[in-house]
């Protein structure tokens, strides 16, 4: 599914961010990734989303060596990865709906076929009231599950997200550690970057380090 | 209420200053583009009057010879010419008519001693002309000092000089057009800059480029319809203007925009036609040079 073989990564001629990456995610795998801030946990998940290309080394992502695909190989591999990032990353001239709808409306799906689904999720992520809300009205909680629920709502095969429960109460982080769960119950493989040990406790699932750019597992 | 029942937001949303900048400027070369239409039209056609007025006629000119009776000479060259396949009708000017005719250069003092030419008009069919090499040799034979004049050489020109007008009016066409491409590159530029954020979650969720391009290039449309339909209602507001508010200082201006509209007969259409097309031209301008800058901006992206 996701292989890494000693990837490196560095802007320009700056000092290495990461150094000799390698980890292999199988197929329904659960994964957290730690460490402590500006270990380069954002970066080896942007290399993951195909938004940076690796300084050195390999990423195999789906049996495709992603460092070397041109750039209009991508778009398909990237619907099938579902991102949440850290600062949530929703458009503020879409509504929730829009913005939870978007993957599917570039894949080029109508309205009328997905819009039952995204009102089901949103109803999930407990923002049915808000699906005609836009973002800037949302709270930082609402903002991340709206977040969420976009990276989902295409039923992706890889989930990789960015400190997903940061901005939620305890009692929505269990019930989204739950829902990334039961997503990975039903097969998508599951990477979750996190400063919350408290996650660890939920998800028996192994942990990956990450520390001054390099990567060890506990 | 129901979600199916709402139409989906714009993934590029409405408001583009860089936009109303483009629109404003693209009526205004839209508009200085129908004027140069106009232009080109108006020479077309008034050369057009020129040389059927002209080929429709032709002069005959018989000299006076020593020796030889004049009256005699014209009688004979009418005579030919009545013969002449071609040729509609011939009349004498009459020496009265040719004194006047060197009135402006000799004065009238003395012209009575002077041989003075006579002048024929010759009506001929402009579809069928005489053979005019033929007419030349004929009119020789019959009279050693007549000479033909098919007035050829202003015709010649004339058609020069329009050809010149037509070539720097559509010089200037061409010249808009580019300046019409080069503002909506830096259009299309300022577009992606304002949305940088939008177009990277595109790419994010999995957007082709050409999906973004399409989103973005969508905006190019209003674009170009509003601004050729702006600069042809102001150029249709500008022929008005002048060829009915009557400047007195340009009447001849004022009989040319009036003449755009009444074009003759079978060629009325020539001018709506031609501003027409500004709109849909600026339009596609505006949808093919975004699209172009696009894809080529989206692929310097990660």
């Amino acid at each position: 599914m996701l292989e890494l073989d000693d990837v490196g990564f560095r802007y320009g001629r700056g000092q290495d961010i990461l150094r000799g990456v390698s980890f292999r995610l199988q197929r329904g795998a659960f994964s957290f990734l730690t460490g402590p801030s500006g270990a380069g946990k954002t970066t080896l998940l942007r290399l993951l989303f195909l938004a940076l290309r690796p300084s050195h080394g390999h990423i195999r992502l789906f049996g495709e060596d992603v460092t070397r695909l041109p750039r209009s190989d991508l778009p398909p591999l990237r619907r099938r990865v579902g991102v949440v990032f850290q600062e949530f990353r929703l458009l503020d001239h879409l509504s929730t709906f829009d913005n939870v709808a978007l993957p599917l409306r570039v894949m080029g799906q109508d309205p009328s076929t997905y819009s039952r689904d995204v009102m089901d999720l949103l109803d999930w992520v407990g923002l049915k009231q808000q699906a005609h809300a836009f973002p800037p009205v949302l709270s930082g909680g609402e903002k991340q599950r709206a977040a969420i629920a976009r990276a989902v709502i295409a039923k992706p095969e890889l989930l990789l997200a960015d400190e997903p429960t940061g901005n939620v109460d305890p009692v929505l982080a269990r019930r989204l550690i739950h829902l990334f769960a039961e997503l990975n119950r039903l097969g998508t493989t599951v990477l979750l970057a996190t400063h919350d040990q408290g996650l660890f406790k939920q998800v028996r699932a192994p942990v990956l380090h990450l520390q001054d750019g390099s990567l060890r597992q506990l | 209420m129901t979600t199916s029942s709402r139409k989906p937001g714009q993934i590029i949303p409405k408001e583009a200053a860089s936009l109303r900048t483009l629109t404003a400027t693209m009526a205004v070369m839209c508009y200085l583009a129908c004027l140069a239409i106009g232009a080109l039209i108006l020479i077309n056609q008034a050369v057009d009057n020129w040389s059927r007025g002209l080929s429709g006629e032709v002069t005959v000119q018989v000299r006076e010879i020593e020796a030889r009776d004049i009256d005699v000479d014209v009688a004979a060259v009418l005579a030919l010419l009545g013969e002449t396949a071609g040729v509609t009708s011939a009349e004498d000017l009459g020496r009265e008519a040719a004194e006047k005719l060197l009135e402006p250069w000799l004065g009238t003092e003395g012209l009575d001693a002077l041989p003075v030419p006579r002048i024929l008009r010759v009506t001929v069919k402009a579809d069928h002309p005489p053979d005019y090499a033929v007419l030349a040799q004929k009119l020789a034979a019959v009279s050693p000092g007549a000479s033909l004049d098919t007035h050829r050489r202003w015709e010649d020109q004339l058609t020069r000089m329009a050809g010149t007008l037509s070539l720097v009016s559509a010089l200037i066409l061409v010249l808009i057009s580019a300046s019409a491409v080069a503002m909506v590159i830096f259009a299309t530029r300022a577009v992606l800059d304002a949305n940088q954020k939008t177009v990277d979650v595109l790419h994010l969720v999995g957007a082709e480029d050409g999906y973004i391009a399409r989103a973005i290039n969508r905006r190019f449309l209003s674009t170009g319809l509003w601004a050729g339909g702006l600069g042809v209602l102001l150029a249709l507001g500008t022929f008005l203007l002048l060829g009915y508010a009557g400047l007195p200082q340009a009447d001849g201006l004022a009989a040319a925009s009036r003449s755009l509209f009444y074009l003759p007969g079978d060629t009325w259409w020539i001018t709506p036609l031609a501003l027409l097309a500004v709109p849909v031209v600026a339009t596609l301008l505006a949808l093919v040079t975004s699209r172009i800058t696009l894809l080529r901006m989206l692929r310097t992206l990660p």
